[in-house]
């Protein structure tokens, strides 16, 4: 019972954020909202007894949502919402679309037989589980993750680099 | 009890460095300093710009200060006196520390200055040059205590402490440490003389009050988490368990501050390149050879 | 049971509001910050079926793992593109983008 408190508390707090995302018109506010928002997931995993997970979900987000913003205030015409500048198009079909998404997510999550459910895990034991199934079974996954990783900081320093020769 | 046991250590710590750090910078050793020039921060207007993000500009300070209690929090300083034993402790140290960088881009972007702007996404920029350089070696130092507690880190140097068995790993901690503290002459962020005081211009009274804390914190935890990683933590002889880690936490800081009394204050794009050019393959030579002395010396 | 049902309502509330996002903004880092809600949403559902469902089988981790990889992959090539259109056109807005059609 606890845990379904803190987990929706936490719920509810990702929620938020996220609504407040594209609700805002200052763009930093929106990058930050989004990393509570991912924080605040990262809080849901500790609250669902995923240690490793939670801590390295609160890690990455705080590094990746703050460079969000630098590249927001870079790229917008408006990065301090001071102009009130409408950002959005097709509104309404947004608005079905999202609804029909989140009513059919919703009605799989009450409908489905989700079977019995699992005791108690250990932090403790987590670490060493995944160290383990990294190693073994969801190794070539794993290093195929790598490699990806790396093609696409090619790819991407590759589209973003000064063309040589031009103006 | 640890909770607030490690509370006031963080105190005592935060003041003696603030002592520390104005007789480093003025030469003149002044013991009621902190004291006379917090409670004067405190009687002042605080000050709140033309046309702030508002939200920010109040989140900045505090937020800080819980990053470097949360990043405190995990680090024992006894075997008994630990907030809390995460599964995840050595994770979780970086995982806080991440935060301070959120903190500085918020208290860069709220007050709508330019110096404090420029600060904040200085030290965003600077990212990859210290925040890459703080997980490196802590992933070493892991590595060797086949654990990510941060209690088993400690016990695990019972033998021979991580400062000599990896010295790579430590130099570049250390440094990283003091990247993270912006700590001169690495004080990109706040940079004064340049900057004026950059994050920290457009701030006054008790809202700066509370940021000089914070900073304070975070140079004592910092230096905390230099001890327990390199050092051997509560280990050593004679002497009760926190009266080494008060030792050596303090050794640290004053060495952290020490440093930046006697090198100029590097130029960005230097810290930058530097960082990532020699910086990364040097830690991930680290961890290499760790991995090489695991397997094959031991 | 309970915790399972209120962490599936998180993440299909969350990929609702991510899609909403990722289709109504007309800016292209915006567009991403959908996407990323989106993801996130999934990675709820992910932990919740892991803890839950199948707690010795630790793929189910690894699949949050991979999530996250994707995350940080979708952001980078995003801010690439982003870079190169700025550089071309000085805009990143979608509108905008109708000479990308062939």
């Amino acid at each position: 019972m606890v845990q379904a408190v803190f987990t929706g508390f936490f719920g509810l707090a990702a929620i938020w954020f996220a609504v407040v995302v594209f609700r805002t018109s200052s763009m930093v506010r929106s990058a930050l909202a989004l990393l509570f928002s991912q924080a605040a997931i990262g809080g849901m995993f500790l609250a669902m007894q995923t240690e490793f997970l939670g801590v390295l979900q609160i890690m990455m987000m705080a590094t990746e949502m703050a460079i969000m913003a630098i590249f927001m205030v870079m790229y917008m015409m408006d990065p301090g919402g001071l102009g009130g500048m409408d950002m959005t198009h097709q509104k309404r079909a947004s608005q079905v679309a999202g609804a029909l998404g989140a009513l059919a997510a919703l009605a799989v999550a009450f409908f489905a037989g989700w079977g019995p459910i699992a005791p108690e895990v250990r932090p403790a034991e987590q670490v060493y589980g995944l160290g383990i199934e990294i190693m073994e079974r969801s190794m070539l996954i794993f290093e195929t993750a790598g490699v990806t990783i790396l093609t696409a900081m090619i790819a991407a320093t590759a589209i973003a680099i000064k063309r040589r020769g031009k103006e | 009890m640890s909770a607030v046991l490690t509370v006031l250590m963080l105190l005592v710590g935060a003041y003696l460095v603030a002592v520390l750090e104005g007789w480093v910078s003025t030469g003149r050793l002044r013991p009621a300093g902190p004291i006379t020039s917090g409670l004067a921060l405190l009687g002042r207007e605080s000050v709140v710009p033309r046309q702030p993000d508002r939200i920010f500009f109040e989140v900045a300070p505090p937020l800080l200060l819980v990053a470097a209690l949360l990043a405190a929090a995990v680090l024992p300083l006894s075997p008994g006196l630990v907030v809390v034993d995460l599964a995840t402790g050595a994770l979780f140290v970086n995982a806080a520390l991440a935060y301070v960088m959120v903190a500085l881009v918020m208290a860069g972007w709220g007050p709508d200055g330019t110096y404090a702007m420029v600060g904040g996404f200085r030290f965003l920029g600077q990212l990859i040059a210290y925040s890459m350089l703080i997980v490196m070696p802590i992933t070493a130092v892991a590595m060797r205590a086949e654990s990510l507690f941060t209690t088993e880190v400690v016990e695990s140097q019972a033998v021979l402490p991580n400062a000599v068995y990896q010295p790579v790993g430590f130099v570049i901690f250390f440094l990283a440490a003091m990247g993270v503290a912006f700590l001169p002459p690495l004080d990109l962020p706040t940079a004064p003389g340049e900057l004026a005081g950059g994050v920290m211009a457009e701030y006054t009274g008790w809202r700066l009050a509370v940021m000089r804390l914070a900073r304070a914190v975070l140079v004592v935890t910092l230096a905390a988490a230099i001890s327990v990683f390199y050092l051997g933590g509560w280990l050593g002889p004679v002497l009760p368990p926190w009266a080494w880690s008060a030792l050596k936490t303090l050794l640290v800081a004053a060495a952290m501050l020490l440093a930046g009394r006697y090198v100029p204050r590097l130029r960005e794009t230097h810290v930058l390149e530097w960082g990532w050019k020699i910086g990364i393959p040097l830690a991930l030579f680290n961890i290499f050879y760790v991995g090489v002395l695991l397997l094959v010396v031991e | 049971m309970i915790t399972l049902i209120v962490a599936l309502v998180v993440g299909a509330i969350l990929f609702g509001i991510g899609l909403y996002g990722a289709l109504s903004q007309t800016n292209l880092v915006m567009i991403m910050m959908g996407v990323e809600v989106i993801l996130g949403g999934a990675m709820v559902n992910l932990v919740a079926f892991w803890r839950f469902l199948h707690p010795e089988v630790y793929s189910g981790q690894m699949f949050v793992l991979i999530v996250m990889t994707v995350m940080a992959l979708e952001m980078a090539v995003g801010f690439g593109v982003a870079t190169g259109r700025f550089r071309a056109k000085g805009s990143v807005e979608m509108e905008e983008a109708q000479d990308l059609k062939g």
